[in-house]
């Protein structure tokens, strides 16, 4: 105990990512009914967190991976320890986790000021943070699994946060649903790891996957089910659904679940464990081919919803498909930075929205433009830098991560893939800027709604008096992040060099065997190469060239005078509703419980338990009684002929033993 | 006269008596009765044995002691049943009370 205080790294580690959940439960135990105090201590903890985290980055920048750990369980041969891991991607995560989440959080002081369950909310929130921070740096799986299920929990929370609402409560159970089928398979392939190779830290099965310390059977089987987990975490592709459902929370939450949280964990727990997984061609392979799968059919959805936050949801998933593609096909940077850049535009996009559906009260980008969203000019402004940066165009910092992952999908083999890549980057950028387009010149100018709107440009001053100190609080922290997003491309070769360290030079693992870890290290310098590849200017003319042409045909549908503002898939009808309802997706999922799980297994279930159990147990009851029954025949109520029978038979035993 | 087998024989009509009370009669306390005659029976029985086989140790007699405190025990729980019994069904009529057959 007296260690966490000696060691101030310790300290701040566990101070920093422990401290949320000390705030949870004082909130939940004493301040509940004092939301203006239990926000403040939410806000301070999670400020302290993120200083922590920081400071951690700061400190650690040059130090090679620090490892905590202390025995847990002991069980025969398996040893269970609990730790923490400090290497490069884990302090990036804790920081980029701290950061965002602070910055949700005090955007919600704005956003949910007067909401009946604010306390609560700031509770969840917490929760979410002290999950997230604890999975980013655990040492082992086991631990990294435990709170990989408090983060789906925490997300089970806040989605379903206006529980009184039917369509919020029934996404956040989807969610918690969906999630637990991936779970399934990430567990089994724990257990898999755990009887085969007997070790679930992370450096150790890193470092044994490249040193083919484990069969190639045994590997790739652990590996895909292990990457059932992000497929259900991350929204790939047989399991997307649920996120875009989940969007019934409030919006900083979908900010923070769709940029550092929650969808994060599934692609960090893949970067996390990547050695492990590269070790593995096949299950790369699957990886390569569901994330080129998720990104192009989200983009496709993306392309024709009205819906704010529903377009950002589509293009989450499609990102973390990007994400998964490029860690797939070995670009370890590529895909942790773009897993970066996007939780800076993508909490960016979010809170901007927040903004425009907290003063208009819808989530339609068409009502929203019509009742004049320009005239919001700091989220507009913020929301163009944001989907500047998802569409990839320079100098903004999609842009670098962007051509990071398509130079490495571009050094594949098999051109497909680029192509994919490149084929979604136009429908990127071409989503987002229809969204853009929407707002800012709306079809038939701003229909004016208040009358004092009339009085010229004191509307603006006016509104943004009206709000004070509620627009501020969500004002600041979207400059912020929007400010992030312009700058943060830049710092892609410091934090390359960073992030490539841990793998390059292993620090302290350089004990467990240096030489053993050159695959890893092979593996690495293949997606360095190729991202210093991105120079070539070939590539560098697609990159930009998709991101511009989708930019521009959304200007020649929605931007430019007199244009149609319906979208070329109007045109075919079928193609819409293939998009609009999610290809079929939810309906096959619907026709799929509906048949196989309430009419099959859960009928069957019920009979079970109507006719085995209850019928059992009825059985025993009528058993008992009937033979009750059948005795109390003897008990006929004649005493004295009951007294003769016993005379009897007395008698005739006495007369049996004497005569 | 003066023989084991004269009391035997009182004893065994006394016990016949009490048996056929027990059995015939349907009032409770002629029940109660015939079970003072059995257990008188008893108690002859235990002091003829004792006065012709066992004379020495008076365990007959010691016995014939308890059968009777027994008995005083047996004919006061007995009088409370009955009369308990008379209270609820204004009848010691033994074929009243029989409302707990099967």
């Amino acid at each position: 105990m007296g260690a966490i205080f000696r060691d101030p790294v310790l300290f701040a580690t566990v101070l920093g990512a422990n401290l949320p959940f000390f705030t949870m439960a004082v909130i939940l135990i004493f301040t509940r009914h004092n939301p203006r105090l239990s926000s403040q201590l939410s806000v301070g903890s999670i400020a302290v967190s993120a200083v922590c985290a920081i400071s951690l980055l700061a400190k650690l920048f040059f130090a090679p991976a620090l490892q905590y750990q202390t025995l847990w369980f002991v069980s025969g041969k398996l040893n269970i320890v609990f730790g923490y891991y400090l290497d490069p991607l884990s302090l990036l995560m804790l920081t980029i986790v701290g950061i965002i989440a602070c910055l949700v959080q005090i955007y919600s002081l704005g956003y949910m000021a007067g909401d009946p369950g604010y306390s609560r909310y700031y509770a969840f929130q917490s929760l979410f943070a002290w999950a997230m921070m604890n999975m980013v740096i655990a040492g082992s799986m086991l631990q990294l699994f435990i709170f990989w299920e408090m983060v789906g929990l925490a997300s089970y929370f806040l989605i379903g946060f206006y529980y009184e609402k039917w369509s919020a409560s029934q996404a956040g159970k989807k969610a918690f649903v969906m999630n637990r089928v991936g779970d399934v398979g990430f567990f089994l392939g724990l257990i898999l790891l755990l009887l085969g190779f007997g070790n679930l830290g992370i450096p150790e099965l890193n470092h044994a996957a490249s040193t083919h310390g484990l069969s190639q059977g045994l590997l790739t089987a652990s590996a895909l089910l292990i990457f059932c987990g992000v497929i259900g975490k991350s929204a790939q592709f047989p399991l997307l659904t649920w996120l875009p459902d989940a969007m019934e929370g409030p919006t900083p939450v979908s900010a923070l679940l769709h940029s550092a949280t929650m969808v994060a964990a599934g692609v960090y727990m893949f970067s996390r464990i990547f050695p492990f997984f590269s070790g593995s061609h096949d299950a790369m392979q699957f990886a390569l081919v569901i994330g080129t799968v998720t990104m192009l059919l989200s983009s496709s959805m993306a392309m024709v919803t009205y819906d704010l936050k529903q377009v950002w949801a589509y293009s989450t998933v499609s990102q973390l498909g990007y994400m998964v593609m490029a860690l797939a096909s070995g670009g370890y940077f590529a895909g942790v930075f773009h897993l970066t850049t996007h939780a800076g535009f993508k909490a960016l996009l979010f809170l901007c929205s927040g903004i425009f559906i907290h003063e208009f009260h819808t989530n339609d980008m068409r009502i929203i433009g019509k009742q004049g969203g320009r005239k919001l000019k700091i989220p507009m402004v913020c929301i163009t830098v944001g989907a500047l940066a998802l569409a990839g165009v320079f100098p903004f910092s999609g842009f670098f991560s962007k051509e990071a992952i398509l130079s490495v999908l571009a050094a594949q083999p098999n051109k497909i893939w680029f192509a994919a890549g490149l084929f979604g980057a136009v429908l990127t950028a071409y989503y987002s800027f229809r969204l853009i387009f929407h707002i800012l010149l709306p079809m038939g100018g701003i229909e004016e709604k208040h009358h004092h709107d009339d009085h010229g440009g004191s509307s603006h001053e006016h509104e943004e008096e009206h709000h004070g100190y509620i627009f501020w609080a969500m004002a600041i922290p979207v400059m912020i992040l929007a400010g992030v997003s312009l700058v943060l491309g830049f710092a892609e070769h410091p934090l390359e060099h960073f992030i490539m360290r841990s793998v390059n030079v292993p620090g302290e693992l350089a004990a467990h065997g240096g030489a053993a870890l050159q695959t890893v290290a092979h593996v690495a310098a293949e997606g360095a190469g190729h991202a210093h590849e991105s120079g070539s200017p070939m590539l560098l003319i697609l990159g930009v060239s998709a991101g511009l042409l989708g930019i521009f045909v959304a200007w020649l549908e929605y931007g430019r005078k007199g244009a149609s503002r319906k979208g070329f898939l109007s045109h075919v009808p079928a193609i819409w509703k293939l998009f609009d309802l999610r290809w079929f997706m939810d309906v096959f999922y619907r026709k799929g419980l509906d048949t196989f799980m309430y009419a099959g297994l859960t009928s069957l279930f019920t009979l079970n338990d109507r006719r085995i159990i209850d019928g059992g147990i009825d059985g025993i009851c009528i058993f008992t009684e009937g033979s009750g029954r059948l005795f109390s025949f003897l008990q006929s109520g004649m005493l004295q002929f009951n007294l003769l029978l016993m005379v009897l038979c007395a008698g005739a035993a006495v007369l049996y033993f004497v005569i | 006269m003066n023989s084991l087998s004269t009391y035997l024989i009182i004893s065994a009509l006394l016990f016949s008596l009490g048996l056929l009370g027990i059995l015939q009669r349907r009032n409770l306390i002629g029940m109660l009765i015939s079970v003072e005659l059995l257990l008188n029976a008893a108690n002859l029985n235990f002091m003829a044995y004792n006065r012709f086989l066992a004379p020495d140790p008076v365990v007959g007699q010691v016995i014939t002691l308890f059968v009777m405190g027994l008995a005083a025990a047996e004919a006061a729980i007995g009088l409370s049943i009955i009369l308990a019994l008379y209270r609820k069904m204004h009848s010691i009529n033994i074929e009243a009370a029989q409302k707990m057959k099967g």
